[in-house]
């Protein structure tokens, strides 16, 4: 790992908000255990993130797209943007050792770096307090999604649009049209008629 | 006091999040059952509200609860809980903060509640405590997840199918003013829906 990459993580677990200074060796023991860089072109599924895969992810760089195969739809749905600078797993194989119902595939370019299963089980042993740091992660990922469920009942287009504007802002300066509508649960003629009718686009 | 079918309901419910590795686990983990307390809620009655000051950690062992958050001078249902779950305001319990949710019962309710003192020296403790708060935060995730499921589905039809596959009897749960609110569509939406899909 480069010192960028490094650093890059460093910043992630200072981020976190049960972070103190207790922390730093464990997490720069993590830094170490976490495998050289896995870059991928934009389109490209992730296939690293395999049925039983049940290891540690960590997107350097780039966005990814989270998407889930849904029974009531032709196409595959978006069900979360990844932006840089986060962890992410296969939820359903690592909490509930089921088939995965999501994949990621990258929304431009990306470089993830991978902290195996195997070095995740070895370090926890070693530092126990890691357990906190995945703790506190996870608790950053749960009230991300509340706070995006709670834009998805928003019954206004206009208003949802505002809330990815002024909460996600990295994204709403990313996103195209229609991974917009995709995200804040609109098709894409309410989303266009929402931006036409307060005469304010996106870009 | 709990009967000894609810604390083995209680029990067995914590079991079957919690995977114990060894005896002291297992007997940290009957001390902690020990330490619920048995409420009944009459129908409309708080389990927590805005102003509660500390978070207690709840077991629906009978009845329904909805959460609701409270956005300006509205509320919006958040989720629903059902008997056999665990129900707690994850800002109060998880976080020490004040409350932006409130629960309600739906109908009358018995629950075993971990006072929040127990739960925050369990989790001081290690072991048990550490592993029920990952389960709770991991419930929480999913719980999300499934209703950005729903909420995600463009056509009414479609959010109505999500969200009764995630709660099967949703439709005799709320009023269908709630429900519509519930699922982000209109009224008429609603009832155009469920008409389509032979439920009105």
């Amino acid at each position: 790992m480069n010192s960028g990459e490094k650093a890059a993580m460093r910043n992630y677990f200072e981020s976190l908000p049960v972070y103190s200074e207790f922390f730093d060796e464990a997490i720069d023991a993590v830094i170490s255990a976490m495998d050289s860089t896995i870059r991928a072109e934009k389109g490209r599924v992730l296939n690293e993130l395999g049925a039983k895969n049940r290891d540690f992810w960590f997107l350097k760089d780039g966005y990814l797209k989270e998407m889930y195969r849904s029974p009531y739809a032709k196409e595959d749905g978006l069900f979360n943007m990844i932006p840089p600078s986060s962890i992410f797993v296969n939820e359903d194989t690592l909490f509930a050792n089921q088939r995965p119902l999501h994949y990621f595939t990258a929304y431009t370019s990306v470089e993830i770096l991978r902290l195996s299963e195997e070095n995740y089980s070895r370090l926890l042993r070693e530092y126990p307090i890691i357990n906190l740091l995945y703790i506190s992660g996870t608790a950053e990922i749960q009230k991300s999604r509340r706070a995006r469920l709670n834009m998805l009942r928003m019954n206004k287009t206009p208003e949802r649009i505002e809330w990815v504007q002024q909460q996600r802002r990295e994204l709403f300066q990313i996103m195209d049209r229609i991974t917009l509508a995709q995200y804040i649960g609109v098709s894409r003629a309410s989303l266009y008629r929402a931006f036409e009718k307060n005469n304010k686009y996106q870009y | 006091m709990l009967s000894q079918k609810e604390v083995e309901r209680l029990h067995y419910g914590l079991r079957s999040h919690i995977e114990l590795q060894n005896d002291i686990e297992v007997q940290a983990l009957n001390d902690l059952s020990s330490k619920f307390i048995l409420r009944t809620i009459r129908t409309g009655e708080s389990l927590w509200d805005l102003n509660s000051a500390t978070g207690d950690l709840h077991f629906i062992l009978d009845g329904t609860f909805t959460e609701y958050l409270k956005r300006g001078t509205k509320s919006f249902i958040l989720r629903f809980y059902r008997p056999g779950k665990f129900a707690f305001s994850e800002d109060l319990l998880l976080y020490s903060k004040n409350s932006d949710t409130y629960s309600k019962a739906l109908s009358e309710a018995r629950v075993a509640s971990l006072p929040s003192v127990h739960f925050q020296n369990a989790l001081r403790q290690g072991g048990v405590g550490v592993k029920l708060m990952e389960v709770l935060i991991n419930l929480s995730m999913t719980e999300y997840r499934n209703s950005t499921y729903h909420m995600l589905q463009t056509s009414g039809t479609n959010r109505i199918h999500a969200a009764l596959e995630q709660f099967p009897d949703l439709l005799h749960l709320i009023p269908r003013r709630e429900l519509a609110d519930y699922l982000g569509i209109s009224r008429a939406s609603l009832f155009r829906s469920l008409k389509e899909i032979g439920h009105e």
